[in-house]
């Protein structure tokens, strides 16, 4: 199963080198484009994913669970809407940037409509940006796209909220399996656990699957271990 | 860099270092996760930006941009929303590209739905957004976003 991912993961890439490949040959000036093209949005990446990781990292190990439920949480209302533009629109870099620290919100209790609102404000909402709206597109421009973007962000978010529940992210940690459960909605497939305690992880369709196991067998060192370094705790285990 | 992504690495910085005061152990059980959640994320975002990259080489959005300035004002519309979902490109690199738009075209309506749409609909980068919350978070918020963005457009094309 883990050869038939890694596969299918370097089928993407393959697809990607082969395009490129066709492109220099064909035209290698678009080829060359490209290149630049990628290096840019790479320094770009480079130049806010490492301190976004951290920060994302740094809030999981300080926030308290309560304080993110109350301030943007289900039931945050008003001031979760406010909080949540101003952690969007405070950033940097391209809302892929932002997918991290949205999914250790999620974790940590913030609500559907809140974090749609943080990816959101994050692509679109700027506060670094202002003046660069201001410079290409003017003063009424900005303004009147700014209003409607947030209106249209809150009645978004709101919508998605009511689309996507919670059970589609996060699988309910109340009605939990004995023993080793993972939590497919929150594995982002980073593979740390199958590397860590192979005989215990594998891997299919990017998620991350608990073999069939003798529980008694299971080495709780090596799960405990599993479990903490499982950057989205999406790894439960429950005393059998 | 811009100065608000210098001033998110010295607050990260500084963030860092009192909870390096606080609790030795803790932090850096932190440093080392988001190590590894970044390498766990690194080989999609590479491969990403190279198609992104190839992606803007064969299409560049300044071509897009006149090209879509000379059709009718609801089909370019469209067509602006539409080529600004293939992908996600950073507000900035955007803002100037749609300042070329609004000169060129007979109306600002296109150019409000490429924006809206280039920064927050991005079809390439759908996998890893899917990888991150879910295939029906991440379906639900593109779409959600491409219909906010030509009902953005429109009403802006009404008030200006």
């Amino acid at each position: 199963m883990k050869i038939l991912t890694k596969l299918k993961e370097n089928k993407f890439l393959a697809f990607v080198i082969l395009s490129y490949i066709a492109t220099f040959i064909f035209k290698s000036d678009v080829g060359l484009l490209g290149l630049s093209n990628s290096i840019y949005y790479f320094k770009e990446l480079l130049s806010i994913m490492p301190v976004v990781l951290v920060l994302t990292a740094l809030f999981d190990l300080w926030m308290p669970k309560d304080t993110i439920v109350k301030n943007l949480g289900k039931n945050s209302g008003f001031k979760g809407t406010v909080f949540s533009f101003m952690l969007g629109s405070l950033s940097a870099g391209p809302i892929y940037a932002a997918f991290p620290i949205g999914v250790m919100l999620l974790k940590k209790g913030a609500s559907i409509r809140n974090v749609v609102i943080i990816l959101s404000s994050w692509a679109v909402i700027k506060v670094p940006m202002l003046v660069n709206e201001v410079k290409f597109l003017g003063p009424q421009f900005m303004v009147v796209r700014w209003i409607l973007t947030v209106l249209s962000v809150i009645i978004l978010a709101s919508i998605a909220a009511k689309i996507v529940r919670d059970e589609d992210i996060v699988l309910e940690e109340e009605v939990q399996q004995k023993g080793v459960s993972i939590n497919e909605s929150a594995c982002m497939g980073c593979s740390m656990c199958s590397r860590g305690y192979p005989e215990l992880f594998e891997f299919e369709k990017k998620k991350a699957h608990v073999k069939v196991m003798d529980i008694s067998k299971v080495d709780k060192q090596k799960l405990k271990k599993a479990i903490n370094e499982c950057p989205t705790h999406a790894i439960k285990y429950l005393e059998v | 860099m811009d100065l608000f992504t210098i001033i998110i690495w010295i607050v990260t910085a500084i963030f860092l270092i009192f909870s390096f005061k606080k609790d030795k152990k803790s932090t850096k059980g932190a440093a080392k996760k988001a190590l590894k959640m970044g390498k766990g994320m690194a080989s999609g975002l590479i491969v990403t930006i190279l198609l992104i990259g190839l992606i803007l080489a064969y299409l560049p959005p300044d071509k897009i941009a006149q090209f879509v300035a000379e059709k009718n004002l609801m089909l370019s519309t469209f067509a602006a929303a539409i080529f600004g979902t293939i992908t996600i490109i950073p507000a900035f690199v955007a803002f100037p590209l749609v300042g070329t738009l609004v000169d060129a075209s007979i109306s600002i309506v296109p150019a409000v739905a490429f924006l809206t749409t280039l920064t927050m609909v991005g079809i390439v980068t759908f996998p890893i957004e899917r990888k991150a919350f879910g295939t029906k978070f991440a379906l639900t918020r593109n779409v959600l976003s491409f219909v906010f963005a030509i009902i953005i457009s429109l009403i802006m094309g009404v008030i200006l």
